[in-house]
Formats: structure tokens, C-alpha cells, sequence
């Protein structure tokens, strides 16, 4: 491998690589717009000029690679800090700097580099600024819009589309000084990927439908998280204001979602305002004697978590005919804490709420995963003992009468499907002799239950899921949950520490995890608080090589090949 | 001794425009000559002649041919660059117009010496008559054989087409001609990979101006030595056709050996107009900085020598400017068109471009500061050499050339709150302008 020296420091990369990428490993950052790792290099806003010893010009970083040994790159000559502040001056002459009302403000590359390589002050007084008349505002499709006197023509937007959408509806129009964005009659921005535009956007041109003026970005809090809009299992960063989620953007991993997500799973949060939240433990006054299948009469009414907890554990300790209906929306650590709890009251049914969804596609360097389920962890609920053994499966309990012949139903989770929100499979669920739902909405299924248990969302707890290839992958609580909604773990091992003995009082998920470990194989050697940050490859782990062989790779030094022009 | 003219011996002679009447005149002799020469030896001697691209950068054609890879397996293109268009560039116009035949004999000899199958002649738009005698001329080459399958009986084969360009100026940067030329939207593309390795649908590619491609039939007829004792030393070789406008007599295409000084041009075009007093001049086309003229009079037009003098030949479009002349004006209606034809993908450029425009403008209309000189230096400063492509730098050259040595004019507007030279006149409406004057074709031959 070539060495290269960047501001005397050497260093040893592959051939082909580019000096923006270069200077990153030792923590150099070269300034730059238009490029991208993932998009074709272009050399367009000329922000990442460098200098290369032996070439009489600045040398654009994105565009120039290291070859052969001994380059030698300076990024901090007074050439190079000129070159950079004359750049943001052309950036900004045109800009209409309105900073105090653009959504872009906070994260706005233009901001960011004003203040670091540009100045203060502006030299363009007696000129008028470009404007765009009447293009301030242009719906480029249902979820992006486009305020063109704020582009910098980076066009990331429209190489995204071509490149990693493959959809192509944006383009360059005009020449100059005039140059603008914008999509082709007839051809809205309208792909399953669209938004990903605003997110690569460096300023304030592309904004979200859904995100735009819905909070000053400076208020947000950020945790990384997973998204669970189906089984691909997107890296996201929850964004929040005080425990209110305003949006998800993708968090890069290169081995599922890249840099990218879907706008599906972009509003898969809103969820969690739409449906009513169950907010606190819910107790059945008294179950009457010989329950012919109708609707138990008693009123349910809040309960404290004690009173609550120890009605589902009498029931459990009583024995009888019962199941615990699992969903692909637990983590694994709880689905592994509700089949102990199965096991500690004697219950061998754990069948599985699993729903095919509609294919969802992300592209990554492995040419791609499709999600196919509507629920992010089925893979996970099943190596902790879901779907499989002996008695009703989740269809017999859902839409056949296999409820009434249970004495008791624990629901773990409110919300597992449509069937949760329909009366008639509420009805056959509450033939059981008595209904446990946990769960953090309110649905219907939560309302006809004897002991409704108020439960923390993903974004109050955390977890791992395990993706459609069978990759293990871990999330972090965003914010607490409010009020008396608990944690399912938490909860869980309460309930088994009544039951199954004091080992478990005060599992959390590290811990619950570990247990599991013991007991599966697949997740020998696995360490909860030392997962890999880009998820760990179960056995069976679907990987793509084929594909990827396929596909080739859209990042830097693929384009230098025979691909470029043509 | 008297100067024969090379490029534009037919000119004024339609029946040259066939091959028959191109025969007739000592045409395709180059062409036959070439073909019982290997491709190498074909490379080797125009590398020998010395012949420098006549399109503006200058860069020794040979050596251009020279990195086609031999061994490439699949197909070779030669692109022929038509789109003139700087302002006061009108020489391959004329070879197109009246040495068609020239034109073609000149690229099947280089597709022959590269070994490209395919000929792309992209054509400014508004070409349109140009465009109609190429048409033509094409397929009166097809008929006789000296296009298509087995050129002249040789075996080797070539097709070529026109390809016609849209009005942009920056078709003629070579990477955003292959973009349009592949149906694109026309912008420079990012070098390297440079066209010789990934050109035209990603194959290798030459691309040669109009007029170094016609000067190829009569190096390889005539030999290299022949064409380099032609012109004023071993850099500077061959004949060479002025593009000559503005106040002068007899504007139009003038050929001379290349490092004719520019008294001869002058004298040789009729001398200024209705006697005026010489006040600058522009060697090369609307991107090279102007000179003073009475400092420059006896300069040799040819590449080194010009650019040592802090100009460059470029396309050797000379334009001629009398003492009524207001730089600030000439320059700040440069500064529009490069404003107007910046393709827009590169800040400093688009950016660049549309201030310069702004502030002369400005400057010219009385509005000007003090220290707008130095803004527009500093402009410059940070446009040349960091744009993507050449236009930047295009655009640069007559503004740095009015801050440098014409300073006192910027002063002058900025002091007087308003331009101290007489307004526009309108030319070409009959009333004596020089663009009145009859279209001068070839000039009288000197040398």
C-alpha cells in the first residue's frame, strides 16, 4: 500500500483512495459539499483543495487519489485557508442567509464552515443577491421540498437519485450562475428512498415534509437507536425533545442500512402519537365464577403495579391451560424473559405474532436487504424460544376459538398486529378464563384485559433485535418512559422473581441477555455491553456475497474503473 | 521570400468542397501517403512536426495521439472539436466552409495513425451553412471512397458523422463536448482520467481542433521537416490562420506562418480603421489578456512568445481596439459571456463569474468604489486555477489584464461617476462600421 504524508504526518492507504478519506483516518478533516462516499466523485464545489506537493494548482481532495508512495498533501497552507475562505465567499454572496427561519440552521454546512473557513464579513454590498423567483418553496415530491435560493448546487440530491435510488427524477436545469434543481415533468420526487435527499442536502435547500419546522434542532437530544418498521433493522438516531420523538435518521452502517433508511421507516415514530398510550397498570375488579366465553363484566380500573403483578402471578402460580402470545415487536431479551416466565408457571404454548409486510429495500455496498415483516425482531423472539413447541399457534388464537379452551392468555404485546385493533379478534382472544396484555398503546386488546400493564416503547428501553440475515444488533434507551410505564424487562423479572425465585429480582437487559447467551448456542461468546457496533452475524447469518460480487460499488474507487463516462 | 499559403488554398473555390475537385487541386495525397505508412510512423511524424494544437491550449498533437493505448481491445474515437465558439474565433468556419475536404482527409489520417473506426465532428450550432457543406462534403467522401468500408482500398475503415452542439460555449472544453456528444447535459467532467484513456463512451479518445486536424494531410504529404520550417522556432511550427476583428479595416481569416509579428497582421488586414490610432489588442481570443498595443506591435504571434509577453495565442483571435475604446466596457461585456456560458457546476465559477459580470458592470455605470480594483483582483485570485475546468480561468484572463494594466481606466470611471469614453455605436446597420466591410476570406500573403 502507498504511503502518503498529509501535514507531515505519514500514513499508509490502499491505492485509490481519496484525500478526503485519507486525511479522515488521521482525524484531518478537508472540507467539502459535494462529496460523498457513496456518490460518484464530481469535484464540483472545489471546497476540498489541497495542496499537492509537485502540482503547480490546488488539488480538489475528493478528486485526487493516492497512487504511488511519497504524495505529500498539505491542508493548511495559507493557499489552501485563501482558497477556502474565497470558496465560502462565492457560497455565501448568493445565499439569502436567513438563517433564523431555514429548518437547515444548527446542522447547516454552510454555518458550520462560515464559521470556520470564511469571514465575517461580506465584500458583495452593492450587488443584488440571485434569487429564484417563485421556486422558494417547490414540492419535489410528497415528502421533500425544495427552496432553491438556498442550494449551493452540490448535487448530491440528484446523484443520490441516479445513483442510489436508481430512480433518477432530479436533475440540473440551466447554465451558470442560474443553475438550478429540479425534477422532470410528469416525474415527481416520489421513491421509497426520497428523503435520504434532505438528509445529504448540506444546507437548508431540501427540507422534510414532515420534519420542517416541527423543532429547532439545537433542542434535540440524540440517541442511536433501530428502526422497526420491518426486519432490516436501519441504524437511526432517535431525535427527541424531552421524551417526544420529532424524527429518525439513518445512522451509518455499512454492513445493513449504510447511510440510508426509507421514508416508511422515517414515520414509523408517529406511532407512538397517534395511538392512545397505555399509561398505567390496569386491574379487572373480579373475574366472575365460570366464564362461558362472554366478556367478563368486572370494570377495569388503574391499578398499582404491586396489586397488579400480583394478580397476574396468583393466576400463572394456579396452573392450568395457558399461553403467552409473543410478537416480532419484543426485544430479544424480553421475548427470553417471557418464555422464563412460561416456563416457571409450566406453560409450554409460546406462539408468535409474525406478519408479512410489504418488500422494503436499502441499498448497501452488499447490494442491498430486503426487509419482508412488518416486525422488526421475529428472529429474535424465535431463538428465545417463540413459535415453535406445543399448543394453539398465534393464527388459532387470533382467528380461530382456540382462546376459549385457556384458562390464562398473557398478550405480550398490545400492539402485535392488526388483530389487536380488530373487535372480533379482540373478542376470540378474551374467551380466555383471563387476559394479561403488556403493552405501551392503549388498543383494544389492552382495554378487554384483565391486567393491561403499561410498557415502555423502544425508545424507552433498550435491546437487541436480530435482522432478516440474522444479524444481532443493539439499541440504547432514548429517553426513560413516563410516568408509571415500565420497562417489559423490569417488569418481567419482578414477575419471575415472585415466581420462579430471588436469582431474578433485578435483571435488567445486560443480564437477561447473558442468561440467554448461556442457553443458545448462537450467542456463545456474545457480550451484551461489548456487541460490535455494527451488529454481530448470527449462525445461519444470511450474508450477500453473491450480490455482491453483482453489485459493484458505488463508492470512490469503483468509479475510477471502466464506469466513469460512460 | 513570399508565403504559400497551406490551409486555405481553396478558398473561393466551391468545386473544392468534392473530392474530385479537392483531387484536382493536390488533395488526399497526404492521405495516400499516410496510408502506405504504418499508424506509428503516421504518430511519429506529426510528433516530429512539431504541430501544436490549434484550439488554445497549444498541447503538441502528436503526444496527444501518442497516449492512445495500442492494445486497447474495443472500440477508439477521434473527436473533431468544431464548436468555435469564443468570441472573435472564426477560423474553422472557414476550413469547415470552404476546405471541407481538408477536414476529412485530415481525420481519417489521424483515425488511421490511433486506429479509431469512428469520427465525431461536433459542430457549433448556429454553424448551420458550415454544418450543410460538411453534410455534403461526408457524403460525397463516402461516394468516392475515402469514407467507409476500406478507405481508398486500404482495408482500414471509418465512419464519421457531424454532430451538432446546442449554443453552449462550454461544448468546447473537451470532457463537456464528450458529454453532450453522449446526449448529457454538457459540463466538464473531472481529470483524470483524461480523454486519451476515457473518453467518449468510455473509450479512448482523441480530440483535435478543426485546424490542427487540417494542418495533419500536409505534414504527412510534405513531411514533418517541410512544416517546421514553417513558423519561428521548433515550439512554434507550421502555418496558422488569424481570426482578426474590430477596428480594423478588413476584418476576417488571415493565414501566416505562425510568429508572424503583429504589425503584419495588422498591415495585412488593411491597417486600423479609417486611421485610428492602435490602443490594445487581444491575441487569443476573448480569454486572453489584452496587451497595450504600441508596446506590442512588433510582438510574434505564436505561443511562447506571447505567452511571455502575459497573453497566449489561444485561438489566435485577434481582436483589434482603436483609442476610443473603453476597457471597462470591452472587458465587463467579456465578463457577460463568461458569465452567460459557465455551465454552473463549479462554485467558483458560477459564482465568480456572476460577480465579475455585476461589479464591471457596475464600474461601468458610474457606480464603482475605490477599492473595487482590488475586489476584482482578489476575485480573480480565487477563481483562476481552482475551478474545475479552463472556462474559470477563460473568464479570469481579460479581467486580471484591465485590473493590472488598465487600472487608471477603472479610476477614471470610479472618479467621474460615469464612463469617460464615448457610448456604444452600433456597428453592422450600414453606417461605415467595419463590420460592413466585405467578409475578407484569405488575406494577402506575406511572410
Amino acid at each position: 500500500m502507498p504511503t502518503v504524508t498529509i501535514d507531515g504526518r505519514p500514513l499508509e492507504v490502499e491505492a485509490g483512495t481519496n484525500l478526503i478519506d485519507a486525511a479522515q483516518r488521521i482525524g484531518v478533516q478537508i472540507p467539502h459539499y459535494c462529496y460523498h462516499p457513496r456518490l460518484s466523485v464530481v469535484g464540483q464545489c472545489r471546497m476540498c483543495l489541497v495542496e499537492v506537493e509537485g502540482t503547480p494548482k490546488l488539488q480538489a481532495g475528493c478528486s485526487t487519489q493516492v497512487t504511488k508512495d511519497g504524495m505529500v498533501v498539505r491542508t493548511d497552507t495559507s493557499e489552501v485557508r485563501e482558497a477556502q475562505k474565497g470558496m465560502m465567499e462565492f457560497f455565501l454572496i448568493n445565499h439569502p442567509l436567513d438563517c433564523p427561519i431555514c429548518d437547515q440552521a444548527g446542522e447547516c454546512g454552510l454555518q458550520d464552515y462560515a464559521f470556520k473557513h470564511g469571514q465575517a464579513y461580506s465584500r458583495f454590498e452593492y450587488e443584488d443577491k440571485r434569487i429564484y423567483p417563485g421556486r422558494e418553496r417547490i414540492p419535489l415530491g410528497p415528502n421533500v421540498l425544495l427552496n432553491m435560493n438556498r442550494c449551493i448546487q452540490c448535487t448530491r440530491c440528484i446523484r443520490f437519485t441516479e445513483e442510489i435510488a436508481g430512480t433518477g427524477e432530479l436533475g440540473f436545469f440551466n447554465r451558470g450562475a442560474r443553475t438550478e434543481i429540479g425534477t422532470f415533468p410528469g416525474k415527481p420526487l416520489d421513491n421509497p428512498l426520497a428523503t435520504n435527499v434532505v438528509d445529504i442536502c448540506p444546507v437548508g435547500a431540501l427540507t422534510s415534509t414532515r420534519f420542517r419546522f416541527a423543532e429547532r434542532v439545537w433542542y434535540l437530544d440524540k440517541r442511536p437507536s433501530l428502526c422497526t418498521g420491518c426486519d432490516v433493522g436501519c441504524n437511526v438516531t432517535v431525535e427527541h425533545r424531552r421524551g417526544r420523538i420529532r424524527r429518525y435518521k439513518p445512522r451509518f452502517n455499512p454492513e445493513v442500512n449504510d447511510y440510508w433508511m426509507c421514508d416508511y421507516g422515517r414515520g414509523t415514530f408517529e406511532r407512538y402519537e397517534t395511538l392512545p398510550r397505555l399509561a398505567a397498570p390496569r386491574l379487572r375488579a373480579a373475574a366472575p365464577e365460570g366464564n362461558g366465553g362472554g366478556p367478563a363484566p368486572g370494570v377495569s380500573a388503574p391499578a398499582s403495579w404491586g396489586k397488579a403483578l400480583d394478580a397476574v402471578a396468583e393466576r400463572l402460580r394456579a396452573g392450568g391451560k395457558a399461553a403467552v402470545l409473543g410478537s416480532g415487536n419484543l426485544t430479544t431479551e424480553e421475548a427470553f424473559l417471557f418464555a422464563e416466565l412460561a416456563r416457571a408457571a409450566g406453560v409450554a404454548s409460546l406462539p408468535l405474532v409474525a406478519t408479512e409486510g410489504p418488500a422494503r429495500t436499502i441499498p448497501n455496498l452488499h447490494g442491498g436487504i430486503t426487509g419482508r415483516e412488518r416486525h422488526p425482531n421475529r428472529r429474535g423472539a424465535e431463538l428465545a424460544g417463540f413459535g415453535g413447541g406445543e399448543g394453539p399457534s398465534a393464527d388459532d388464537l387470533m382467528f380461530g376459538d382456540a382462546a376459549a379452551g385457556l384458562d390464562v392468555l398473557v398478550v405480550a404485546d398490545s400492539d402485535l398486529g392488526p388483530a389487536a385493533h380488530d373487535e372480533e379478534a379482540v373478542a376470540r382472544l378474551r374467551r380466555a378464563g383471563f387476559l394479561v396484555v403488556f403493552g405501551w398503546a392503549d388498543t383494544p386488546l389492552a382495554r378487554a384485559a384483565d391486567v393491561a400493564l403499561p410498557v415502555a416503547t423502544h425508545a424507552e428501553k433498550d435491546g437487541t433485535f436480530v435482522n432478516v440475515e440474522r444479524r444481532l444488533q443493539r439499541f440504547e434507551q432514548a429517553f426513560p418512559p413516563p410516568g408509571q410505564v415500565r420497562p417489559a424487562v423490569e417488569v418481567l423479572a419482578e414477575l419471575l422473581a415472585k415466581l420462579d425465585g430471588e436469582s431474578w429480582a433485578g435483571v435488567g437487559t445486560a443480564a437477561a441477555f447473558a442468561r440467554l447467551a448461556e442457553a443458545r448456542p448462537e450467542l456463545a461468546g456474545l457480550d451484551f455491553d461489548e456487541l460490535p457496533p455494527t451488529g454481530a452475524p448470527l449462525p445461519g447469518f444470511d450474508d450477500h456475497d453473491e450480490t455482491m460480487e453483482k453489485r459493484a460499488p458505488a463508492s470512490p474507487a469503483g468509479r475510477d474503473g471502466e464506469d466513469q463516462g460512460v | 521570400m513570399a508565403y504559400e499559403k497551406v490551409l486555405t488554398r481553396n478558398v473561393g473555390r466551391p468545386a473544392a468542397r468534392t473530392v474530385a475537385g479537392y483531387k484536382k487541386a493536390g488533395g488526399y495525397a497526404g492521405l495516400a501517403a499516410a496510408l502506405k505508412m504504418q499508424p506509428e510512423e503516421v504518430v511519429e511524424e506529426v510528433k516530429k512536426s512539431g504541430l501544436r494544437g490549434r484550439g488554445g491550449a497549444g498541447f503538441p498533437a502528436g503526444m496527444k495521439w501518442g497516449f492512445i493505448p495500442k492494445d486497447h481491445d474495443g472500440p477508439k474515437y477521434l473527436v473533431c472539436n468544431a464548436d468555435e465558439s469564443e468570441p472573435g474565433t472564426f477560423k474553422d468556419r472557414l476550413l469547415m466552409e470552404h476546405e471541407p475536404q481538408q477536414l476529412i482527409e485530415g481525420c481519417v489520417i489521424c483515425c488511421y495513425a490511433v486506429g479509431a473506426a469512428t469520427c465525431y465532428v461536433y459542430i457549433r450550432g448556429e454553424y448551420t451553412a458550415a454544418n450543410a457543406i460538411m453534410e455534403e462534403a461526408i457524403r460525397d467522401a463516402y461516394d468516392a471512397g475515402v469514407l467507409g468500408d476500406s478507405v481508398m482500398g486500404s482495408g482500414f475503415s471509418l465512419d464519421m458523422y457531424m454532430h451538432v452542439g446546442a449554443g453552449a460555449y462550454i461544448c468546447g472544453e473537451e470532457t463537456g463536448m464528450l458529454e453532450s456528444l453522449e446526449g448529457k447535459r454538457g459540463q466538464p467532467r473531472v481529470k483524470p482520467p483524461f480523454p486519451a484513456l476515457v473518453g467518449a463512451f468510455g473509450a479512448p479518445t482523441v480530440i483535435n481542433n478543426v485546424e490542427t486536424l487540417a494542418n495533419v494531410p500536409h505534414i504527412v504529404e510534405r513531411g514533418a521537416d517541410w512544416f517546421k520550417a514553417i513558423g519561428t522556432d521548433e515550439r512554434n511550427t507550421g502555418p496558422k490562420l488569424y481570426a482578426i476583428s474590430g477596428h480594423v479595416e478588413r476584418p476576417g481569416t488571415y493565414e501566416y506562418p505562425i510568429g508572424v509579428p503583429f504589425r503584419t497582421l495588422l498591415d495585412g488586414c488593411g491597417g486600423m480603421w479609417r486611421g485610428r490610432q492602435l490602443k490594445a489588442y487581444i491575441p487569443g481570443g476573448a480569454s486572453a489578456a489584452i496587451l497595450p498595443g504600441e508596446e506590442h506591435l512588433d510582438l510574434p504571434m505564436d505561443f511562447d512568445a506571447i505567452a511571455k509577453a502575459g497573453s497566449m495565442l489561444g485561438s489566435a483571435a485577434v481582436m483589434v481596439m482603436d483609442e476610443t475604446t473603453c476597457m471597462v466596457r470591452s472587458v465587463a461585456r467579456l465578463a457577460k459571456f463568461f458569465n452567460h456560458e459557465s455551465c454552473g457546476q463549479c462554485t467558483p465559477c458560477r459564482e465568480g463569474t456572476n460577480w465579475m459580470e455585476l461589479l464591471l458592470t457596475r464600474i461601468e455605470q458610474g457606480q464603482g468604489r475605490e477599492q473595487d480594483a482590488s475586489l476584482l483582483s482578489n476575485i480573480c485570485t480565487h477563481v483562476a486555477g481552482n475551478s474545475l475546468c479552463a472556462l474559470g480561468d477563460a473568464a479570469v484572463g481579460p479581467v486580471k489584464s484591465l485590473v493590472e494594466t488598465y487600472s487608471g481606466e477603472i479610476e477614471a470611471h470610479v472618479r467621474e461617476g460615469g464612463c469617460p469614453f464615448p457610448p456604444i455605436r452600433v456597428f453592422g446597420n450600414g453606417n461605415g462600421g467595419p463590420q460592413d466591410s466585405v467578409h475578407g476570406a484569405a488575406g494577402e500573403a506575406a511572410g
